[in-house]
């Protein structure tokens, strides 16, 4: 059953590939089909059917072909074929062939590629096959990222990605290799009985970790993310970012684990969710923007997965388990609302042209739809009751209480965390406060803005889609909960509650209530002001009588005090000409915050790699007579070796 | 009596009561000050007055402009609904509520800001960036305070956690929970609710632009949040789960009393800081908390 679906939505992922250059229509169908097959062998996996494997005598690359689906790769099977299917029909109308005559064609035939590999990659069991499933994924997700190549911007920061991704996988050729090496097989499994292979986690933690953007591994993400094609930047930051994620989850559950590995991963965590935050208020770039945001997000889910690592070495489960289901519904969660913003971001840029804040402003007018959805997306990554970004850091804070009350050393670790993931909570609000109250609101700050228009239905669909799937896991989260029972079942054999904790069951009424009752007081409060009369009038600006759309409040402004606490990492460049003397001449600002980890860390150890090997190329130059020499001096050094009773 | 009519009765108590509040305070400074003062119940006087009033809004809102007070004011109405009062206990009570609470006030804090930045004039985009900007520390000290309650009672559960006193850290939790009180409620030294002058102020400067019935909700609820504030910090703080029912509701009664008579007293003596003063004083609200935290996990149980 699971075998046919999985075949038939290869079926349409390849078929699709074929005829996307040529006909869109039947493209968008097949895709949707495969992914629809996908999903349903996905979903029939996760609603506790069995799990499928197939070992089979086909070898690629002279392996076997080993492939299994049990709950995690379903999970994460679920959230890709989302995504997968939402960003291709948004991507019918946002990327269309009248648009983009030049990559239309073959945005089409990567898509399918990128949604291919990505499963590949889920369901392989045999570490050959993940390494080429991953470096296929890799180069579909490049090509996409660099779609509208004409852009200098775009092509750099595909070939940063491209780079970086490469040492990430350098680093899981070596986790691979050295697994099979010392396993005497490719194939993947448990085998935590193998206590000598604990010290390959930090291998593949920093593969994978790289992959995921975790902080400071995340110098590739921003300019990846904000450069491509927003149906991309949602599938990137939805998914894509997510394998580094599930390459974690997969082989912390399978391979031993070194001590102290749950401390590292949640250290990790909370930095990357506090500064991912914090370099995201310092952004004018909308998308530049977001993608910071997800550095901050995966940062939350890593808090929760490094506690149940904790908890996994201190034999202690129960705040593990709590920890480790919020981290794990965070995944789904970041997916669902990150692809949304990204799709809402792309709507605004698809209707104005532009991708500065500073330019944007009042589209909530030509823009209705796009400016309720963002603002949806917007308060469900802000962590805020009753959406599901509320549920899963619920779920983490409660693991975080829970360990803090067991006296035990997990407790020391709980505090600064739960505490410092309150301030990402509040910090993630004020950037979406910032975001929704200079982009959709207030008056248009530029010509731009003022012509914008609504984006179509093929557009507005798939954000319906993932807003409905936000509110529906925040108003009922319990039935969620089989899910990651089923998750943490894969992850470790016997954690899993089959029945969701009482609590959840409380979270989920009171989330309906509040949603009710919100609903009620709107409409009640809206017929008052009805009853009583509403007037329109300029708004009121201590009686200036001309206000003009450049003395609002501004991006920059409004994160200003939050950037300023943070200018020993955000090393803000500010240039500015103050307005002096009597008749001030002209005044002007314009900060911009860098990419401090890149710029300031591996741009001067670049250069310092290239000075050197500039130098050693000197040596290299050609002449025999040289080379004869450096020969003289290898065999005077060896012999002088020996002769002084050394052993070579 | 039914459990719906009960829980409509506890919230009715907490929306009837909050109003009385903001009048207290100004008895309080009146009196310092040697005037009489507007009476008591004036608050309910302007709320009334209001209700009836037509609404002004600006040409640039959007219809945001009137649902965001009235989704923050459900946020604050179901805030409330977990906060135990005293003998009677909380409408709702569960493992992790005391969370729900400080994420339900985040809410409300969103939403208006979100009004806040309708109107496009840049007072309010000042007002909005410095609430949520101070919200970072004011959270950080709250998760911290509920931390310490937390370690001290063993729960997160807000009936459990606010039973018991502070313990040994009672005063340091007292301390850094009035801090926070006065930052998030806008009071001096942080924010001037009575002046005039929009670039010296929080929260006044936010809701600027409103007017009629959604400004009256928007002040009833600010006055909830000031009552849910002040009954926290006398929960916290004295041994409510082991009086008798009726010397608990006498407490409780005269807690929040000396709370409101403490706000008073701070706005008659301080003066406003200035703002880059403001998060160096709810620094010192976080580490408050901090030792608090730490002051009950020594004492707790070793």
């Amino acid at each position: 059953m699971i075998a046919v679906l999985l075949l038939l939505a290869v079926g349409g992922m390849v078929a699709g590939m074929l005829v996307g250059r040529a006909a869109p229509r039947l493209w968008l169908g097949l895709t949707l089909a495969g992914i629809a097959a996908g999903l349903a062998a996905a979903v029939s996996v996760l609603a506790g059917g069995t799990e499928w494997e197939w070992h089979s005598a086909i070898l690629i690359g002279g392996e076997p072909l080993h492939l299994r689906l049990d709950g995690i790769s379903a999970f994460f099977l679920v959230l890709l074929g989302t995504v997968g299917g939402a960003g291709a029909v948004y991507a019918h109308e946002y990327w269309a062939e009248r648009l983009h005559p030049r990559s239309a064609r073959v945005a089409r035939g990567w898509w399918s590629a990128l949604v291919l590999t990505l499963a590949l990659v889920l369901v392989s069991a045999n570490g050959l096959h993940f390494l080429i499933a991953w470096e296929l994924f890799t180069l579909s997700a490049y090509f996409l990222v660099t779609l509208d190549r004409r852009q200098p911007a775009a092509r750099a920061a595909g070939w940063l990605y491209l780079g970086a991704s490469h040492v990430a996988v350098l680093a899981l050729f070596a986790f691979f290799a050295l697994l099979a090496a010392r396993t005497g097989s490719w194939d993947l499994g448990p085998m935590r009985e193998h206590k000598e292979l604990a010290p390959l986690f930090w291998l593949a933690l920093f593969g994978f970790g790289l992959k995921a953007g975790l902080f400071p591994l995340h110098i590739w993400l921003p300019d990846a993310h904000a450069n491509a094609p927003s149906h991309v930047s949602a599938m990137m930051s939805g998914v894509a970012i997510k394998m580094g994620i599930y390459g974690l989850v997969r082989f912390s559950g399978w391979l031993p684990m070194p001590t102290g590995a749950g401390w590292v991963v949640a250290a990790l965590g909370v930095a990357s969710a506090v500064l991912g935050v914090a370099f995201a208020l310092g952004q004018h770039d909308l998308k530049r923007l977001l993608a910071y945001h997800s550095v901050e997000n995966v940062g939350i889910i890593l808090i929760g997965l490094g506690f149940a690592l904790v908890a996994v070495e201190q034999g202690d489960t129960m705040w593990g388990r709590l920890a480790l289901a919020g981290g794990i519904l965070h995944v789904w969660n970041h997916g669902l609302f990150k692809a949304l913003l990204f799709f809402g971001a792309g709507s605004v840029l698809h209707a104005t042209g532009s991708r500065e804040m500073s330019r944007l402003g009042g589209l909530w007018r030509p823009m209705p739809w796009t400016a309720t959805l963002f603002g949806l997306g917007a308060v469900a990554i802000s962590g805020l009751p009753p959406l599901n970004g509320f549920v899963s850091e619920w779920l983490v804070y409660l693991g975080l209480f829970d360990a803090t009350q067991s006296h035990s050393e997990a407790a020391w670790a709980a505090i600064p965390a739960a505490i410092l993931l309150g301030v990402t909570g509040a910090m993630a609000l004020a950037c979406f406060v910032k975001v929704c109250g200079v982009v959709f609101l207030g008056a248009p700050r530029s010509a731009e803005a003022a012509r914008a228009h609504e984006c179509g239905g093929m557009m507005r669909g798939p954000m319906l889609l993932l807003g409905a799937a936000c509110v529906a896991i925040g108003l009922a989260p319990v039935l969620f909960w089989p899910v990651l029972a089923r998750v943490t079942s894969a992850w470790r054999p016997g954690w899993a509650d089959a029945t969701a904790p009482a609590p959840l069951l409380m979270l989920g009424g009171v989330h309906l209530a509040l949603a009710a009752a919100a609903g009620l007081a709107g409409w009640l409060l809206w017929a008052r002001v009805k009853q009583r009369g509403l007037a329109r009038a300029l708004t009121w600006d201590c009686g200036y009588v001309a206000p003009t759309a450049r003395m609002q409040y501004t991006a920059g402004s409004f994160a200003g005090t939050i950037t300023a606490w943070f200018a020993w990492i955000l090393h803000p460049i500010v240039q500015e000409q103050r307005a002096e003397a009597v008749l001030p001449a002209g005044a002007s600002h314009r900060s911009h915050t860098p990419e401090t980890v890149l710029e300031r860390v591996i741009e001067p150890m670049g250069t310092v790699v290239m000075a050197v090997s500039g130098a050693v190329r000197r040596r290299q130059h050609g002449r025999v007579q040289s080379y004869l020499f450096y020969l003289l001096i290898g065999v005077a050094v060896l012999a002088g070796v020996v002769l002084a009773g050394g052993e070579i | 009596m039914t459990p719906f009519l009960e829980g409509l009765l506890r919230l009715a108590w907490w929306l009837v009561l909050a109003p009385l509040l903001p009048g207290l305070i100004n008895k309080v400074k009146a009196w310092v000050a040697g005037r009489r003062g507007p009476p008591v119940l004036q608050l309910y006087y302007d709320l009334a007055r209001l209700w009836q009033k037509q609404v002004v809004m600006s040409t640039l809102a959007s219809p945001g402009f009137l649902i965001g007070p009235a989704v923050a004011w459900v946020a604050l109405a179901g805030a409330v609904c977990l906060v135990p009062l005293g003998p009677v206990g909380a409408m709702l009570s569960f493992h992790g509520d005391a969370l729900l609470m400080l994420y339900l006030l985040a809410l409300a804090r969103f939403f208006t800001a979100w009004a806040a930045l309708e109107t496009g004039s840049a007072f309010e985009g000042m007002g909005a960036a410095r609430e949520v900007s101070y919200a970072i520390l004011a959270e950080a000290a709250m998760v911290a305070a509920m931390l310490s309650l937390s370690v001290q009672t063993g729960s997160v559960s807000l009936v459990t956690m606010l039973a018991p006193s502070a313990g040994p850290g009672a005063a340091l939790l007292a301390a850094g929970l009035f801090t926070v009180l006065l930052a998030e409620n806008c009071r001096v030294p942080f924010d001037d609710p009575n002046t005039h002058l929009e670039l010296t102020m929080i929260h006044e400067v936010m809701v600027l632009d409103h007017s009629g019935p959604p400004l009256a909700v928007i002040l009833h609820g600010a006055a909830m949040k000031l009552l849910l504030f002040s009954v926290l910090l006398t929960e916290a703080v004295l041994p409510m789960g082991e009086l008798s029912p009726p010397a608990a509701t006498g407490v409780l009664l005269a807690g929040v009393l000396g709370v409101t008579i403490g706000v008073g007293l701070v706005e008659s003596l301080l003066a406003r800081f200035a703002f880059r003063r403001v998060p160096l004083l709810l620094t010192t609200g976080v580490l408050f908390c901090l030792f608090a935290l730490l002051v009950a996990w020594k004492g707790g149980r070793a």
